[in-house]
């Protein structure tokens, strides 16, 4: 019988049991969602780390490495393995596309996942192992030839199979790119034997050992690594640990992006739940006063009447965490799978979707907790004797407040004090109805600030910064310093100089730049364009706040290879894409820091044909690339945007209904003394709109806040710079009034149907 | 002259296939600034036929014409105009706003009433003056019956609605409730029709009309209605 009244009540408190269940499921889904994000990309990418052997360490050398050097290695003390590894760009034959061409001596470490095809063979002498992503997006099949040109050497072979790499997990041709072009750029594995074959004996024995890494699997810390390969080495090298590779970086980049995110918006929706729910089990138990007695006056004992009314809490508690699983599950997959944007920035061959163990046990935890608020509800009505729970349910005694003293109070009209002090009376229901519009503000403006600040982010590093059509990347090793500036020359270009640099054991480029032509700019911390002078070192904020360092101070580095070391004043502090320390040739010049000329920036339509260039990237492909992460960014910003108008709508639906039901004799009342419904209507509604805008008033400041915040935890992958437009604040504010003016009209509409003649017969 | 008149008014309420009868053709017609009391036990149709002149309900059919004007079709807002220009109510069960002062209760139908009284003076009228910055919880039962009277009487209406106006209140407060607005319409000329149960208020009236099953039974008007202090309570 009990459970016949159980779903019947539920049926009559719909609008706030729906609401409920809405809220919690929202709460679950986006809590879910976002661990599943970052759990399945961990997950995932941690399959590929493994099955193709991911290497821990890489130790860089302009000579090359001979088979002795390997064995220094792998004696290490700590080393699990080790390969000798060549990563080259190429061009493709007839094709203006580059692939990084890949061999591992030991494919136990940086080697490959073959997809399809045959599996990979250390002896082939002309199989090529093609990236599966670069041979879809450019019809290359198993069995197709495929000629490859590095300077003067053509490599010619078959395509044996198509593959996935951990190395190149994110396929990107250089730092200056955000997005992989699988059109353009990919990689490709050989043999050992093919790479013997290919290189004329001739060029082996000038250039020595074409191996210019090794690749080491250890569990060793950097430190400990590093010191032990110098000794075994004999010398200082270039070593990077896994997190200073693109792959690791950016991967765990993301895979951190989605704990922050995991950290900020569900604790948002989840307790707006909690809180919503507080306010909602306790209206419905206040409502249920006299049935509750009822059951107590029939002897039933308090226990079982506990466990009856714990039900609704549990029962909505379960239906939201089962919906929430979909939408969290849901939101997984719209983020991570094969066919989604992600999966068009990371090339991994497994999108399964997994959950963190602990989402599991805060699920239980939620649902826990839901059922105890709607127990400690219930126990609060019970207390006293059978005839204290059979008494209904007294709303507080009014008193007079502080303010009313006022003399403006005194003037304001009666509709303005009866929604003051009822928003006084029920305090919990007008700041849950805050909280909502406070929560729909903050998605709103954290969102579309996102899109902002990342619009502005563009528009500086990629519109304004990128000056030029093309950037022709050109081959070191072949180029002196003067060929390189006369190349430059001759394109009317201006050009830049990169060398490994070390401050501390941390790798980091130092960029030398010859600008002269206005084709690349830089940006200031405040985002402004600014000329570099030749007075210093310019470094990245995330440099500046990793040492500490600010205009005027001095910075000191080493470059790689070399044991010299530099200290140089800090001329200002950028804001850049990479992490890096950026000067003048003028500069460098004066420091003594040597380089050669590595890339050009151009506008000249025709680039003639040289065998010193390695590639071209034109500024539109690097745009282009951009358009895949916005349409990502696009579709997350959308997703808030729908999360922050259901949020609005439920929760304002739901205490716009249960403020109506409060003052549903008060509004018969006014009814019957002569009120039109139109009266009575823009009296509830001037309520929400007043809680509306103090919401917003509250909700911009916490909004830009929360964004800080999320730019700040993101500080470690973009120097992001809060941006907010006047679009962002209008859309922000129109659609959270809009909001609460729809859902107040709604509520409002209800007015047209009180019965007088019942809401007045009832007991007070 | 009639104020009210009702003629073969009848109100029916369905659910479903069942139909019930609160008002059968009834015809009825009472006076202007006289003392009215309307008995019946329950669910004789009272307090329908109160509903019905207050614009609270419509009928089913039948016309009702209140001050010359046909109010059994008019819209709701309509409805609502007459409510605030022509009726005032007390209900057993007070029917005050909890969230303003006895002042404001009374004053708050400046807001609709086309020629409100003084709530000042209506509240002195009611013997509230001290009492008007207090909310009506700080106020005894008939206390807030009195601020209700108060605030039907500041729309100057011309007629006063009141269903079991003393139901809820102890004798001693029943007999001043009762006393006051026997005055109302001694002294100031106002209808009062009062819907009760007890026997007792109908001897002060000056027409007592008896409802059963949804029909009126009598309609008797009295010579000498007694005062106050003359019936036995």
């Amino acid at each position: 019988m009990l459970l016949k009244k159980l779903f019947r009540t539920l049926w009559q408190y719909k609008a706030q049991f729906i609401s409920m269940v809405i809220m919690v499921a929202l709460g679950v889904g986006v809590f879910l969602g976002f661990n599943v994000e970052w759990y399945s990309l961990e997950v995932n990418t941690g399959e590929i780390y493994n099955a193709t052997g991911f290497a821990d360490f890489r130790i860089y050398s302009d000579k090359g490495f001979s088979p002795e050097d390997l064995d220094a290695v792998k004696a290490i003390d700590g080393v699990d393995d080790a390969t000798r590894f060549l990563s080259l760009n190429v061009s493709v034959k007839d094709d203006t596309d580059t692939l990084a061409l890949t061999v591992s001596e030991n494919m136990n470490v940086s080697g490959v996942l073959v997809m399809q095809g045959e599996p990979y063979n250390a002896e082939d002498p002309d199989g090529f192992w093609l990236s599966d992503s670069y041979a879809a997006a450019n019809g290359i099949s198993v069995g197709d030839p495929l000629t490859l040109i590095y300077q003067t050497i053509t490599v010619s072979g078959t395509v044996r199979g198509l593959v996935k790499s951990s190395e190149y997990l994110i396929c990107l041709p250089d730092s200056t790119q955000m997005m992989p072009d699988y059109s353009s750029y990919g990689f490709v594995y050989i043999s050992p034997a093919m790479l013997d074959r290919s290189i004329p004996a001739l060029y082996k024995a000038l250039i020595g050992s074409l191996y210019h890494q090794i690749n080491v699997k250890s569990s060793l810390d950097k430190a400990a690594f590093v010191e032990a390969a110098d000794k075994a080495l004999g010398s200082t090298r270039l070593i990077l640990s896994k997190d200073e590779t693109v792959s690791w970086a950016e991967a765990q980049g993301e895979v951190n992006e989605g704990k922050t995110m995991a950290s900020i918006l569900p604790v948002l929706f989840l307790a707006i739940a909690i809180l919503t729910m507080v306010t909602t089990m306790h209206r419905i138990c206040a409502s249920e006063k006299t049935q509750i007695g009822t059951f107590k006056a029939l002897g039933f004992k308090d226990r079982r009447i506990l466990v009856h009314y714990s039900a609704y809490a549990l029962i909505i508690g379960l239906l939201g965490t089962i919906l929430g699983i979909g939408i969290g599950y849901g939101l997984g997959w719209f983020i991570m799978n094969p066919d989604g944007a992600m999966a068009t920035y990371i090339d991994m061959p497994s999108w399964t979707l997994h959950a963190p163990g602990f989402t599991w046990l805060v699920l239980i935890g939620i649902n826990a907790f839901l059922m105890f608020i709607g127990f400690l509800s219930v126990r609060k009505m019970l207390q006293g004797t059978a005839a204290d729970a059979l008494r209904p349910y007294s709303p507080k005694r009014m008193k007079h407040l502080r303010f009313e003293e006022t003399k403006r109070f005194k003037r304001l009209g009666f509709g303005t004090k009866w929604n003051l002090r009822d928003c006084v009376r029920h305090k919990a229901r007008s700041l849950m109805t805050l909280f909502g519009i406070v929560g729909c503000m903050v998605l709103l403006v954290g969102g579309l600030g996102m899109k902002d600040t990342m619009d502005a982010f563009l528009d500086i590093f990629y519109e304004k910064a990128i000056n030029y059509t093309t950037r022709v990347n050109l081959d070191t090793d072949n180029m002196t310093q003067e060929e390189g500036k006369k190349l430059a020359e001759s394109l009317d270009a201006d050009w830049a100089a990169s060398r490994a640099v070390q401050i501390g054991d941390r790798g980091y480029s130092l960029e030398i730049y010859s600008i002269t032509r206005d084709k690349v700019r830089f940006a200031d911390e405040d985002m402004k364009i600014i000329p570099l002078t030749d007075d210093g070192a310019y470094i990245c904020s995330r440099i500046a706040r990793e040492y500490h360092l600010k205009k005027g101070d001095e910075l000191s580095f080493s470059p790689y290879d070399s044991s010299d070391h530099y200290t140089v004043p800090v001329a200002g502090v950028l804001d850049s894409m990479t992490e890096g320390i950026v000067m003048t040739d003028t500069f460098a010049d004066k420091t003594g820091i040597a380089y050669t000329v590595g890339s050009v920036f151009t506008d000249a339509p025709e680039i003639p044909e040289d065998a010193r260039i390695l590639n071209r990237q034109s500024k539109q492909s690097i745009m282009d690339s951009f358009d895949v992460f916005m349409d990502l960014m696009n579709k997350m910003i959308w997703l808030l945007v729908i999360a922050a108008v259901i949020l609005g709508i439920v929760v304002l639906y739901n205490l716009g209904v249960m403020s109506y039901t409060e003052r549903y004799r008060e509004m018969a009342t006014l009814k019957v003394v002569g009120f039109k419904d139109s009266k009575i209507g823009r009296l509830l509604i001037s309520q929400n709109l007043w809680l509306t805008v103090l919401g917003i008033l509250i909700g911009v400041p916490v909004g830009v806040g929360v964004l800080q915040y999320l730019l700040t935890a993101l500080a470690s992958e973009y120097e992001l710079k809060l941006v907010l437009g006047l679009p962002t604040w209008l859309i922000s504010i129109l659609l959270t009034f809009g909001v609460s003016l729809i859902v107040g009209l709604m509520v409002a509409r209800k007015n047209r149907h009180i019965d007088m003649v019942a809401a007045l017969k009832t007991a007070e | 002259m009639a104020i009210v008149e009702f003629r073969d008014v009848s109100r029916v309420y369905r659910n479903g296939d069942h139909e019930q009868r609160a008002l059968d053709h009834v015809n009825l017609s009472m006076e202007e600034g006289k003392f009215i009391v309307i008995l019946g036990p329950s669910g004789a149709g009272k307090s329908t036929l109160l509903n019905m002149l207050g614009g609270l309900d419509s009928p089913t059919e039948g016309t009702i014409v209140v001050n010359g004007k046909d109010i059994s079709t008019l819209p709701p807002n309509e409805l609502a105009e007459y409510r605030a220009a022509s009726v005032g109510f007390v209900f057993q069960s007070y029917n005050l706003i909890p969230t303003l002062t006895v002042i404001e209760n009374v004053a708050l139908v400046k807001e609709i009433a086309p020629d409100p009284l003084s709530s000042h003076d209506m509240l002195r009228a009611v013997g509230l003056e001290d009492h008007i910055h207090q909310f009506p919880s700080e106020l005894s039962g008939g206390e807030q019956q009195r601020v209700s009277i108060a605030r039907a009487l500041a729309k100057n209406p011309h007629i006063l609605l009141c269903d079991e106006p003393t139901g809820a209140l102890d004798s001693e407060t029943g007999v001043m409730v009762l006393k006051l607005l026997l005055s109302m319409a001694r002294d100031m000329g106002k209808t009062i029709i009062i819907v009760t149960h007890n026997q007792n208020i109908a001897k002060m009236a000056d027409v007592v009309i008896r409802v059963k099953n949804g029909k009126i039974k009598s309609c008797e008007e009295q010579d000498h209605p007694l005062s106050v202090e003359e019936v036995d309570w």
